[in-house]
């Protein structure tokens, strides 16, 4: 029966009408996914000789053992970003002569089949069945894979269950959100060390294959807790999504702002209503974690470094003009023809998205300023690419946004979802990136960093000051091709 | 209020839409019938700007409406759940669109009051957004937002197909009502003759994108029409 059902999602994934969209997409993806699968694999093969160069001396296996944790937290928090809830597909089946106890086995293996499961096996694997071979023999290096094996399981459904949790209980987000940035916070001030447990733990399973024992069973724990959970709330997690009563809310802050601030409200609801906004806010808030690979204080001290920073700095304070910015108004292609029928003028449309992003941007800033407290030469470098940020990509996103003319549908998933990508996003995200880093490059390299953030900020305020001529600008540009827009967005 | 000039748009080479020559006066109720791929849409869309004419000009008030929105300001549409901004429950959406014609919460809130036997008790404090309402709801809501604007120019695309018989005769009274109290000019395109032809002064037919006739409303409008789209 498990089997029917898993052909049946092998059907609906080939047919689906994102897969049927375009071939060119279709193979662009199969190659973007096999490049990624390939290097992660390269990678694998090479850690050996990597940690080699790197730690010379010292016992590979123990510091490869020391790095697998790391990689299962960042697992975990890109499962919580990325890993969707198989729950729609089962309401066809519902009614029909299947047992709960194999929906919820089909819910649970259908999981599985993601490729956050497959990546650490291609990563990790071919260590183990070389050097930890070498290193410890044959039976520890199969008991070091079984408890990779579980140790995936284990997130797999960990995370589901939480998902699921959070769904019913938004507490529940906020209490996951704490114990991950808490954990963060400890290993990054080195209270606790990751590494250290990780290397003891799986050391120990190297040593006493035996101890495998321990994530076996936490992985068959999580299986299980999640199998019960699912097997009493069956309905429950679909019911709490819609039978939830919606209630109105109005953002009276913005009220004082007139039309702009009705706009801005309209388009905060947008953001937090539909799934895929959702999802790219949530990935925006993930986002601002980033900084912390760059700015440690290894690389700090490296002058050379100052030529790299600025990168982070500006897509920290940019993420939100990124991401959002590549849709624009096609965010709102599903009542677009009412928008522009509607007593909204061009000119107060555009000046609304200006006021948008303004407003988020300089949020995130604020936020993001907490990594002036490693050092306030961040915090310079960050206030440029901000100033840059809303000043002069504000403008390029707003203007390229008028080239896009996809329709895109909010209420979808957002994972590997390409509808509504063109060639405008790809120019974009570069136009976006390059410029300021054509500029800030050379002048950092030749004169020094600050100067070239002297010369970032003084353009990014230039052009902030120009924005209502801006406006003008970009509303007849909008003019120009809004017929166009029109016509792709009711095109579903 | 209306005049259309020269106006012809077509894709691919297929015109869907000629109308040489059309004026509406202000206050008239116009009816807009044919079979479908008639260009019955394509002419409302050129006449709200949402799309372009390959040659001529829509005026609305003398004004070209490609180049200015002042039409904005007094003309309400609703042609599809497009024009429904589906995340918002139906409250807000009316609050949003009061406040695009300055209407204060208060004012839309007393609006809508009269609103309740056509609203059915199934729209207002629903605890639904507008994507979770029936069809039917959902037209109604658009219908609601348009006579919340107090338009002068009303423009309405198959308003009767999606409502119940009930809703259907509410509608048909207030389109005979509100014009005659404020002078609103309106435009409908309907498949319904029954009710189109007890609606409008006016019937336009519309053939291949062509007007082919412009009747005054009579009795015996009708079967005219009926016989016209006998097969």
């Amino acid at each position: 029966m498990i089997l029917t059902l898993l052909s049946h999602q092998w059907k609906s994934f080939w047919r689906g009408r994102n897969a049927a969209r375009s071939l060119v997409t279709q193979i662009f993806m199969g190659l973007v996914i096999a490049y990624l699968l390939a290097s992660m694999l390269f990678l694998g093969l090479a850690t050996g000789h990597i940690l080699q160069k790197i730690f010379p001396g010292q016992d590979t296996v123990r510091i490869f053992c020391g790095l697998v944790l790391y990689y299962f937290f960042i697992d975990i928090i890109l499962r919580f970003a990325m890993q969707e809830l198989p729950v729609l597909t089962i309401v066809p089946y519902l009614g029909q002569n299947i047992r709960r106890r194999q929906m919820v086995g089909f819910l649970n293996i259908r999981s599985l089949f993601h490729f956050l499961n497959l990546m650490p096996l291609l990563f990790f694997v071919p260590f183990a069945c070389t050097d930890m071979v070498e290193h410890s023999g044959k039976l520890a290096a199969a008991a070091f894979i079984t408890a990779l094996i579980f140790i995936i399981l284990f997130n797999n459904f960990l995370i589901l269950y939480i998902k699921r949790r959070t769904l019913i209980n938004a507490w529940w987000l906020v209490g996951f959100a704490v114990a991950v940035i808490g954990f963060i916070l400890l290993d990054f001030f080195h209270i606790i060390s990751l590494r250290s447990w990780s290397s003891n733990l799986f050391m120990a399973i190297l040593a006493k294959p035996i101890l495998v024992i321990i994530p076996v069973v936490l992985g068959l724990a999580a299986w299980f807790n999640n199998y019960k959970f699912l097997l009493t709330n069956l309905y429950l997690d679909e019911g709490a999504q819609s039978e939830k009563e919606k209630s109105s809310r109005d953002y009276s802050w913005l009220q004082q702002l007139g039309l702009t601030g009705e706009l801005i409200a309209l388009e905060i609801k947008l953001m937090l209503r539909n799934k895929r906004p959702k999802y790219l806010l949530r990935f925006s808030l993930l986002f601002m974690f980033y900084g912390f690979i760059f700015y440690n204080k290894k690389y700090l001290s490296d002058p050379s470094m100052y030529l790299v920073f600025f990168f982070p700095a500006l897509f920290l304070t940019g993420i939100f003009i990124i991401n959002y910015g590549q849709f624009l108004f096609a965010w709102h292609s599903s009542y677009f023809d009412g928008l522009m029928a509607s007593n909204v003028s061009i000119p107060a449309f555009i000046r609304s998205k200006f006021m948008l992003y303004n407003a988020i941007s300089t949020t995130i800033f604020i936020i993001t300023s907490f990594y002036g407290l490693i050092t306030w030469k961040i915090l310079i470098i960050q206030t440029a690419g901000f100033l840059y940020n809303i000043g002069i990509n504000s403008v390029i996103s707003i203007y390229l946004a008028t080239y896009s003319y996809k329709a895109i549908d909010l209420t979808r998933n957002a994972t590997f979802n390409y509808q509504g990508i063109g060639t405008v996003q790809w120019v974009y995200a570069l136009v976006i990136l390059i410029i300021p880093y054509a500029i800030y490059f050379p002048l950092a390299k030749f004169v020094s960093p600050w100067a070239a953030c002297a010369a970032i900020s003084g353009l990014g305020l230039i052009s902030l000051l120009m924005q209502s001529y801006w406006v003008e600008v970009l509303t007849r540009e909008f003019r120009k091709r809004k017929y166009l827009m029109l016509a792709g967005f009711r095109e579903k | 209020m209306i005049t259309i000039t020269n106006i012809i748009k077509s894709y691919n080479g297929n015109t869907v839409v000629n109308v040489p020559q059309l004026e509406v006066a202000t206050g008239e109720i116009v009816g807009l019938v044919g079979n479908n791929g008639a260009g019955k849409t394509t002419l409302v869309r050129l006449i709200l700007d949402l799309i372009r004419a390959d040659k001529g000009e829509a005026l609305s008030k003398e004004k070209n409406v490609a180049t200015s929105e002042d039409w904005k300001n007094y003309t309400a549409a609703y042609l599809d759940e497009g024009f429904l901004i589906n995340y918002l429950t139906p409250e807000e959406y009316f609050y949003f669109v009061g406040k695009l014609h300055k209407l204060s919460r208060v004012d839309v809130d007393e609006f809508l009051q009269r609103f309740e036997a056509f609203f059915d008790g199934s729209i207002l404090n629903s605890g639904k957004y507008i994507r979770d309402l029936s069809k039917g709801n959902q037209f109604k809501v658009g219908i609601a937002a348009c006579l919340l604007q107090k338009p002068e120019l009303l423009i309405l695309d198959e308003p009767f197909a999606n409502l119940d018989p009930s809703s259907q005769m509410r509608l048909i009274r207030m389109l005979k009502e509100l014009p005659a109290q404020s002078r609103m000019t309106v435009f409908i395109s309907s498949h319904d003759l029954n009710h189109v032809t007890d609606v409008c002064h006016r019937i336009l037919l519309m053939e291949k994108g062509r007007i082919i006739k412009d009747i005054d409303t009579t009795a015996d409008t009708l079967q005219e029409l009926e016989m016209y789209f006998e097969v």
